[in-house]
């Protein structure tokens, strides 16, 4: 079935690229939306295409400016938005991501239980019971952007960003979580830390995941996380297919 | 194979760029200065894309284990092959054994240097630009070798004229309008284009301005951004993303350097003043 897309605007972005806004409530159903026109961008459009870049209301189109213009390209895209051309079809996966929640990953655990009146089992309960979404991805390469939390998770940044996140790390900022994919500086609250590998670029598809995608932590021991980590670079993560 | 003697402040092998992984987060990187990493390369005759090394403030001094045909283009960083002056934008024939000496830039920022058939370093997701995370080395040290291409012997005949690929050294900076520019207060859209800004702290993901402008507008959600995207902090800081910058991001995106003036801009060193003018050609 075709997906009516409604209240979308397009804007000459510089002599490359062209951004499609959606002015609609940011949902799971608009992120669908978003990536089945990316997708349908991708099979139409490879020609002329380098690259989309999508985000929860937005998507940037960057194209070869050689071989089209700005104006054709705008007119194609309109065009194609309405159009009942299908996209071809490929599985969701619900992906299985092992984390400990062990205190000594989880650093703001105990703040987090203070701040939001509620026990650090429960947080964990909570985050490890709840089915999340890739969003999108973005500020380092292999970042997931996953939501939505339940409200009782919901936090603010930290005012000052720790330098050094480990790889792994498991992270809420807002009503979002997050997996840093590498060690980085960051101002999320962490919770807990997974022992796999997220980005990997000497593999085809770098990371394991793509937006649109599912995803669910499954809460492990201390002993689990040291096990699966001595053979993180073979581990394959696991996954249902929806 | 080209060995570095002395590394110099910073030094980065780039090309046009790593394309198709922005998605998932994965800057395109590429030389901040395309204009005069693509001269090193078409003087060369070789692909305007080729890998060249990006050379910034304080050049390396480098060993050339085989004969070789190179070019210099961008920043004056006062080259020397062994005791001699050479000339930028030219082919320069180098002989095994011979010493390139970089000393510190001036008239701008970053130099580039382009060898006969491109530099041969490890392609990582379609690039061999260096990036953190992404490439093993973020930038050269002392005793690291550089292969290159061997099998080529001389510069292909150049009849091009290469004054269409000049680069603009003045402080006009073209900008198009940014998806959030018309949230700007009139006072501050005309402060814009009204006055006189100062290069702050920079590197290759940003170059930060020093003159501040006000901000009421509310933070986005976080979306796409393209090198040359100006972003206006909550505190009313200015933030020119670079080649580095990151995929997403949430700040309101006011202005967008064309492509041209993002190469200007790279060569500009801290407390250099820039002007802005607007784009009208989209």
């Amino acid at each position: 079935m075709p997906v009516k897309r409604n209240n979308i605007f397009f804007k000459v972005f510089n002599e490359e690229s062209i951004l499609i806004h959606w002015n609609d409530q940011v949902n799971l159903k608009l992120i669908d939306t978003i990536i089945s026109y990316q997708k349908l961008i991708e099979q139409e459009l490879s020609e002329v295409l380098i690259e989309c870049v999508q985000s929860i209301n937005s998507m940037m189109v960057i194209y070869d400016p050689n071989k089209i213009n700005s104006e054709d390209l705008v007119k194609t895209l309109q065009k194609l938005n309405s159009s009942d051309v299908k996209v071809a079809k490929s599985e969701k996966k619900i992906w299985k991501i092992p984390v400990c929640y062990d205190l000594s990953f989880g650093i703001d655990l105990e703040d987090m239980s203070t701040l939001n009146s509620i026990s650090v089992d429960e947080i964990i309960k909570i985050h490890s019971s709840t089915t999340y979404s890739v969003l999108s991805m973005g500020f380092l390469p292999g970042f997931l952007y996953l939501g939505v939390n339940d409200k009782k998770l919901y936090c603010e940044r930290k005012d000052k960003p720790e330098l050094n996140i480990k790889s792994g790390s498991i992270g809420i900022a807002r009503d979002q979580t997050g997996i840093y994919p590498q060690d980085s500086p960051g101002g999320w609250k962490i919770i807990g830390r997974s022992p796999i590998s997220f980005f990997n670029v000497n593999n085809k598809s770098p990371c394991f995941s793509k937006p649109g995608d599912k995803i669910k932590f499954q809460s492990i021991s201390f002993l689990e996380f040291n096990k699966i980590e001595k053979r993180k670079n073979s581990y394959k993560i696991k996954y249902e297919v929806v | 194979m080209i060995k570095v003697l002395k590394e110099g402040l910073f030094s980065t092998i780039q090309d046009s760029g790593r394309f198709g992984y922005k998605n998932i987060g994965v800057p395109v990187s590429g030389a901040m200065d395309q204009t005069s990493a693509k001269l090193a390369n078409l003087i060369l005759g070789n692909d305007e894309s080729a890998a060249v090394l990006e050379m910034t403030l304080l050049g390396p001094t480098l060993e050339f284990l085989n004969d070789t045909y190179i070019s210099i283009t961008g920043a004056d960083m006062n080259p020397m092959v062994n005791k001699k002056k050479v000339l930028l934008n030219e082919t320069l024939l180098i002989k095994k054994g011979d010493i390139l000496y970089l000393a510190n830039s001036s008239n701008g920022m970053r130099t580039y240097l382009g060898i006969r058939g491109g530099l041969n370093s490890e392609k990582i997701l379609g690039s061999k630009s260096f990036y953190k995370g992404i490439t093993k080395k973020e930038k050269l040290i002392k005793n690291d070798q550089i292969e290159f291409d061997l099998s080529i012997s001389s510069p292909k005949k150049i009849n091009q004229n290469f004054n269409d690929i000049k680069i603009n050294r003045n402080s006009k900076i073209k900008v198009f309008k940014g998806p959030e520019f018309g949230c700007l207060d009139p006072i501050s859209q005309d402060m814009i284009f009204n006055n006189e800004f100062t290069i702050g702290v920079n590197n290759r993901m940003a170059y930060n301005l020093v003159e501040i402008i006000e901000n009421k507008i509310p933070s986005i959600v976080s979306s796409p951004l393209m090198p040359g995207t100006i972003q206006l902090t909550p505190s009313g800081r200015v933030i020119i993303l670079c080649r580095d910058c990151q995929t997403t991001g949430g700040y309101p995106r006011i202005l967008q350097l064309d492509k041209k003036s993002l190469d200007c801009l790279s060569q500009k060193v801290t407390g250099e003043k820039i002007n802005f003018y607007l784009n009208k050609s989209l």
